[in-house]
């Protein structure tokens, strides 16, 4: 059963840039797929494809209603003027949950990304990669089915990044929702994903499922991650694209 | 000392204007002693409170129309570019045309037995430009991905300018506001030199009557009070953006 799907779809900004061609791929519902490739191939235009933020100019998504989709940012993207709980809120607010209901759902987010001390701070005491967490949070609370994200953790130190990289993962298999995960990293598109899609000047390249059978906690030192990096690696080609235009 | 040093300083120049035309024999018509300024003022207590509360009216209503026209328009103008595109160079034409040349104008439209309200739509064109042009500047400025995020949520057009629009643009509000409150207060002065004699009894129709009297300490008296009038006018501002921003925004961070 598809989450979501594109069928030959493509993207073609105002102003001539064909940012996405002739894209087809399934999103399986429950599944974490990862959208590897180098600045500019399109990768977050696929993004907000899916997400119903860019229309196809050719093709079709098969999608999801936009309050289905719980959006994370390449930025934090928080409101400066409110507060950590407020933050994570407004959607649900807007989305006209009763109070009761929307304490909860806090509660819940705040606790899986481990924000509960600091729900009233404002993001503005926060460091980078608290205030990504935040980010993350507000889109759990809405308890989406999906979840799209757009290299959020690229611009953390790698620490930051690893535990972060693991607390994903620990949300994805509590939450049990679908996953898209935009990065230009090999290593956390393989650390990550169960299937990865390369991506280069606007069109699917490879298709590359990462082996999870025996998976442990310490897969990073695992032999099937090795390979998926490797295998990963040689997807993207040395002599990756370059074109500027849309990210 | 950050308040100390600037009252010291106030205090000398004044210790030396004193002694200086007392010295030189400067005859009173011409430049008047600070304590003649002061006696002034005591003498003419009821009529210059009077004359400040008619001005700072005029002022307080000019600084509320133009904010809530500057904002409603900016509002206006972000949601509708072929309305801020017909409408744009109008407001330009507006703000550029020298509103001591406009204001005959007004009061003949407005009618002399209603020169107050003469007064308040002078005062409004002068304080008017700079708060439209920072607020459209700054609801223009929210970064895109809080649109994104806002139109993820479902978020109708009130919402958007409620929870995003209108909190993001604050800060480019309130510096078009302290711009404007003393250019209301500048526009209040050349409405009432312009209006003239008549129903019109402000500070600056004060000015203009001591002067004609040769009450050169009167006049400066009424001045003081104006200049009072400003810089209270500033600081309220000042205080209001402090309030509204000091939580969340860079421009109140220290370090």
């Amino acid at each position: 059963m598809n989450a979501l799907a594109l069928n030959a779809a493509g993207l073609r900004y105002d102003n001539g840039f064909t940012a996405l061609s002739d894209i087809t791929a399934q999103f399986a519902r429950g599944s974490f797929t990862a959208l590897v490739g180098p600045s500019g191939c399109g990768k977050s235009s696929l993004l907000r494809l899916l997400a119903g933020l860019e229309q196809p100019t050719i093709g079709s998504v098969t999608g999801l209603a936009q309050s289905d989709i719980g959006f994370v940012f390449q930025e934090p993207t928080l409101l400066a003027w409110r507060s950590v709980a407020e933050n994570i809120t407004l959607p649900l607010k807007i989305e006209g949950h009763a109070r009761s209901e929307i304490d909860t759902r806090l509660a819940e987010a705040l606790q899986l990304v481990g924000l509960t001390d600091f729900a009233d701070a404002l993001p503005r005491q926060l460091s980078g990669g608290m205030k990504m967490r935040v980010s993350l949070a507000r889109a759990l609370a809405k308890r989406p089915p999906v979840l799209l994200m757009d290299e959020p953790f690229a611009a953390l130190d790698e620490l930051t990044r690893f535990r972060l990289d693991d607390d994903l993962r620990a949300i994805w298999r509590q939450q049990d929702c679908t996953i898209v995960f935009v990065t230009h990293s090999v290593t956390e598109a393989a650390y990550l994903a169960e299937r990865a899609l390369v991506m280069q000047e606007g069109k699917l390249k490879a298709e590359i499922t990462i082996d999870q059978a025996g998976r442990t906690d310490n897969f990073r030192g695992a032999p099937t991650y090795t390979e998926a990096c490797a295998e990963l690696s040689q997807a993207l080609g040395h002599k990756s694209g370059h074109k500027s235009g849309a990210a | 000392m950050r308040y100390l040093v600037p009252v010291l300083v106030g205090i000398a120049l004044l210790a030396i204007w004193e002694v200086w035309v007392s010295l030189a024999n400067i005859p009173v018509f011409i430049l008047p002693r600070p304590s003649a300024i002061g006696a002034a003022l005591v003498d003419n207590f009821a009529t210059l409170m009077a004359a400040l509360w008619v001005t700072l009216k005029v002022t307080a209503a000019a600084f509320f129309w133009a904010a809530a026209s500057a904002i409603g328009l900016a509002i206006i103008f972000t949601r509708a570019r072929l309305i801020e595109m017909a409408l744009y160079p109008y407001v330009v034409t507006l703000q550029v045309t020298p509103v001591v040349a406009i204001a005959p104008l007004i009061l003949i439209w407005v009618g002399f037995d209603n020169v107050s309200r003469a007064l308040v739509i002078i005062a409004w064109i002068v304080a008017f430009f700079p708060m439209l042009t920072n607020s459209v500047q700054g609801l223009r400025s929210v970064d895109p991905q809080l649109h994104d995020l806002m139109r993820l949520s479902g978020a109708n057009w009130w919402q958007r300018l409620c929870y995003l629009e209108l909190p993001a643009a604050l800060p480019s509000i309130l510096t078009g506001a302290k711009i404007s409150g003393g250019l209301a207060l500048i526009g209040a002065v050349v409405a009432e030199f312009v209006a003239g004699s008549g129903a019109s009894t402000g500070l600056a129709w004060r000015i203009i009557e001591a002067g004609n009297r040769l009450e050169i300490a009167t006049m400066f008296a009424s001045l003081a009070l104006l200049s009072a009038l400003g810089i209270v006018l500033f600081y309220l501002l000042s205080f209001c953006e402090w309030l509204l921003l000091h939580r969340w925004h860079d421009s109140f961070q220290r370090g």
